[in-house]
């Protein structure tokens, strides 16, 4: 398949699958418990002060006119208007994905080398102690919910040792980077769970890779340790590593929310953390959809890497 | 991340509560606790400084439109932006301390309030301050549907469209009926001063102790000191250079931001984590005294039986330990309730006797009224800190007496996101915010309010009607007799009021003196 039906093809997948996950955005939000109307208008309203704020907020239409409408909104950009503060939902997100994907950017390059070196490490060396010691430490990680990994880090590195700030405050008028002792921590956090997941992956895909003619072939001849492992098993093993990691990084975008919570960081989890509590249904609509948008994308360029990378794609039709 | 489910509900629900539980141990601890801050040391106030405070924000959805944003943040921006009319205090000769207006009149008929301005009043642009700009601060609310109620209540007592303005400082207000407690209900502190017609953009002039540098929605906002805010004593606040309030909206987010020294003072501090501040020498801890206090109360659903047999609801008020509610979630820091709202506002009806903890009469009550044994589920939520825990006291305090009862516990924001359905609740979970006692019946209880569930005595109406259209003797026996009749047959059980906690470091002063303590002030605030 040329490169142009292959993007093609993938880029009709992506709208297809992001159509779909639109819509189930769409009505999981309807299906939540409670309503916009009692969030605006306050338990003391009337039932006609209930209308008048239902009628203001077009909740008075029926639900498939509303999904129509969002969605259509949603194709030009617009996906509406958040309840809280009024201000449209795309410039919300606008101000706070930046920072989220600053830090799954940044846990991004914690994780690849770090899940690479690990998982050729441990895949190399298949049942022996290296790759138990490894297999057993990252499933320990893997084990532990983000917020426990991230209050073992505030912990040990903020309340012991005083190194890193506490909370993620972003300096007004100045962005993350201003003052980058903020990011640490999440980072590190976000990047933990990241490595987890990746090290299993590439260990799974070096250890097929690692018990492969060529490979023996190649030990036989004597090519062992870092050069076995960066000649002969890591070329094999890079395009299933690389889908790997774009499902870690839809992992790493969706591990913001518990993240940026534990550590105020004014991001897009956050935000959709007090969206949920302030029943900001178009803000937890729009973020939620702009999340499975980012998923989509990282898998999709992930996908486009590994095929680049994969040292089969020349002898294919 | 994952669209939005119930599992991600469940997960933000117990994500809180780990952080609760695991954030407490991050704060390293012992000992210091100053219930009643102290004002600026002796002799002359140290001037400059910037004052880093951390609030309970609403993410980046906040505006610098009051009248929509409800949280602390909001709340505490606004009054350090727009001059307030004034706030309550028990010491002076209304009952208020006025901040804009010298004075305000009221006529012999209680139907008329003239409110008088301060002389040379200008905004941050030169332009005047007029009464004009107060009556649409007042009115423009009560036609704006995303209005917060709060804001929209002066416009069920006074006649906005009969309003006269008779020169650029005097306004004529007149009531929609008598009304005696009228300057109580301006001057409450929350009700400021905004330009006329303002879009509360960054850019629009202000009237407050501070001015308006920086505003970053969800982070939180840079201000600095307005050196033409002189019409407050002393004359020579505001003191502060600058105000930095930060967004912060979990509550061990704010300890830990001040424990790290990333500000210098904390709002809004859950009971654990202000009980382990209190440990710890390096901070001060504060605990808003009665009527800045909130009710953490149950109300019972008059549409459901039992409840309509006063018996029964009498039994359920006995049936809670009131004492152990505060000594156990409060660890003491906390004010027994009785069954009445607002305790320290003047129209509170202090002299009706406490409430018994008296589980065996409980029972017997239960008994007699066929109800021994009843099933009924408590539905609660952490809307506020020690909601659920006290709940769940509750909960136990009605199994001991016999009722088969349960608690249902519903994640963050969920209680009061569908009214209808809140309202529908047989016994449901609810917190108050301070508002003088009788204003607060009119506003969400009486005239078959649905946050009543159920209770409808136009008798207690009427008296509530004629306690505040009366004064002296008058006044004070109706709105009596109309907490006598709650006390007795209401369906609410009021049994905690908590205090609203902030920490801060000890250089800072002077913040209890800006009165509207449950949202701090700092235009007389000092740094150290």
């Amino acid at each position: 398949m040329s490169w142009g039906a292959f993007l093609l093809r993938r880029a009709v997948a992506l709208a297809l699958t992001l159509a779909a996950l639109s819509t189930l955005v769409f009505w999981a939000t309807e299906l939540l418990p409670g309503d916009a109307v009692s969030a605006v208008a306050g338990p003391s309203a009337t039932e006609a002060e209930r209308a008048a704020v239902r009628a203001e907020l077009g909740l008075d239409r029926d639900v498939l006119t509303r999904y129509l409408e969002w969605l259509g909104g949603a194709l030009r950009g617009d996906l509406g208007t958040g309840y809280t503060g009024a201000r449209p939902v795309a410039e919300l997100i606008a101000d706070r994905l930046p920072h989220s994907l600053l830090l799954a950017g940044l846990a991004l390059l914690v994780t690849v080398p770090v899940s690479l070196l690990l998982g050729l490490l441990a895949g190399g060396r298949a049942g022996r102690r290296a790759d138990r010691a490894v297999s057993a430490g990252v499933l320990l990680v893997a084990g532990l919910p983000e917020f426990v990994l991230a209050t073992v880090l505030l912990w040990l590195l903020a309340a012991e040792a005083g190194l890193f700030p506490r909370v993620s405050l972003v300096p007004l008028g100045g962005g993350p980077l201003a003052t980058p002792e903020i990011l640490v921590l999440p980072v590190l956090t976000l990047a933990a769970s990241g490595v987890a997941v990746g090290t299993r992956l590439v260990r799974a895909a070096a250890a097929e890779v690692a018990a492969a003619p060529w490979v023996e072939a190649a030990r036989l001849r004597g090519v062992s340790g870092a050069r076995l492992a960066a000649r002969h098993v890591l070329p094999g093993a890079l395009a299933p590593a690389v889908q790997a990691f774009g499902l870690v990084t839809g992992a790493l975008v969706g591990g913001a929310i518990v993240v940026e919570t534990v550590f105020g960081y004014p991001g897009i989890g956050l935000e959709l953390q007090q969206a949920v509590a302030h029943r900001d249904i178009p803000l937890v609509q729009g973020i939620a959809l702009v999340l499975c948008a980012c998923t989509l994308v990282a898998v999709l360029l992930a996908d486009v890497a590994a095929r680049a990378l994969d040292p089969r794609r020349g002898s294919r039709p | 991340m994952e669209p939005l489910t119930r599992r991600t509900l469940l997960r933000t629900g117990l994500l809180t509560a780990a952080t609760a539980v695991a954030g407490t141990a991050l704060l390293t601890g012992c000992g210091s606790n100053d219930r009643a801050q102290a004002p600026a040391a002796g002799g002359t106030p140290r001037r400059g400084g910037t004052l880093r405070a951390a609030f309970a924000g609403a993410g980046a959805g906040e505006t610098l439109n009051h009248f929509v944003g409800g949280t602390a943040l909001d709340m505490v921006r606004a009054r350090a932006l727009h001059a307030t009319l004034g706030d309550l205090d028990p010491t002076a000769p209304d009952g208020v301390r006025y901040g804009v207006l010298e004075a305000i009149e009221v006529d012999a008929e209680l139907r008329a309030y003239t409110l008088r301005l301060r002389r040379g009043l200008t905004f941050g642009d030169g332009s005047a301050l007029t009464v004009r700009d107060v009556l649409w601060s007042l009115s423009s609310p009560a036609d704006d549907p995303a209005s917060l109620p709060v804001y929209k209540n002066p416009a069920s007592t006074f006649d906005f469209a009969g309003a006269r303005v008779e020169d650029d400082h005097t306004l004529v207000l007149p009531t929609l009926a008598p009304v005696a407690d009228g300057r109580l209900l301006l001057c409450q502190g929350n009700y400021l001063v905004v330009k006329e017609n303002s879009d509360f953009s960054p850019n629009v002039a202000t009237s407050g102790p501070f001015r308006l540098v920086e505003f970053a929605p969800g982070e939180g906002c840079l201000l600095e000191r307005n050196e033409e805010f002189s019409h407050q004593e002393p004359a020579d606040a505001p003191y502060l250079d600058g105000l930095e309030l930060r967004s912060l909206p979990d509550s061990e987010a704010r300890a830990g931001a001040l424990t790290g020294g990333q500000v210098d003072f904390a709002h809004d501090l859950s009971p654990v984590t202000a009980r382990t501040l209190r440990e710890d020498a390096r901070f001060t801890v504060t605990s808003t005294e009665p009527p800045y206090v909130s009710g953490l109360f149950f109300r019972m659903n008059l549409a459901h039986e039992p409840f309509q047999d006063n018996r029964v609801r009498t039994a359920f008020k006995l049936a809670a330990d009131r004492q152990a509610m505060v000594d156990s979630v409060f660890f003491g820091d906390a004010t027994v309730g009785n069954d009445l709202l607002s305790p320290g506002f003047p129209d509170y009806a202090a002299q009706i006797e406490q409430r018994a903890f008296d589980p065996d009469q409980a029972r017997r009550l239960l008994r007699e009224a066929g109800a021994d044994g009843m099933r009924v589920t408590l539905t609660t939520g952490p809307e506020t800190p020690g909601m659920v825990e006290v709940a769940t006291l509750y909960v136990e305090n009605l199994v001991a007496v016999g009722v088969d009862a349960r608690l249902e516990e519903l994640p963050a924001g969920q209680l009061f996101a569908d009214y209808p359905a809140y309202a529908r609740l047989p016994l449901a979970a609810s917190y108050s915010v301070p508002t003088p006692a009788l204003p607060l019946y009119q506003m969400s209880y009486g005239g078959q309010n649905p946050a009543a569930l159920g209770w409808d005595r136009p008798d207690v109406d009427e008296l509530v009607a004629t306690a505040r259209g009366t004064s002296g003797a008058e006044s004070a026996e109706a709105g009596l007799a109309a907490q006598r009749v709650l006390w007795e047959e209401g369906n609410t059980i009021a049994p905690v009021f908590k205090p609203f906690t902030t920490a801060h470091v000890p250089g800072v002063a002077g913040v209890a003196d800006d009165l509207f303590a449950q949202f701090p002030g700092f235009s007389r605030a000092t740094l150290s």
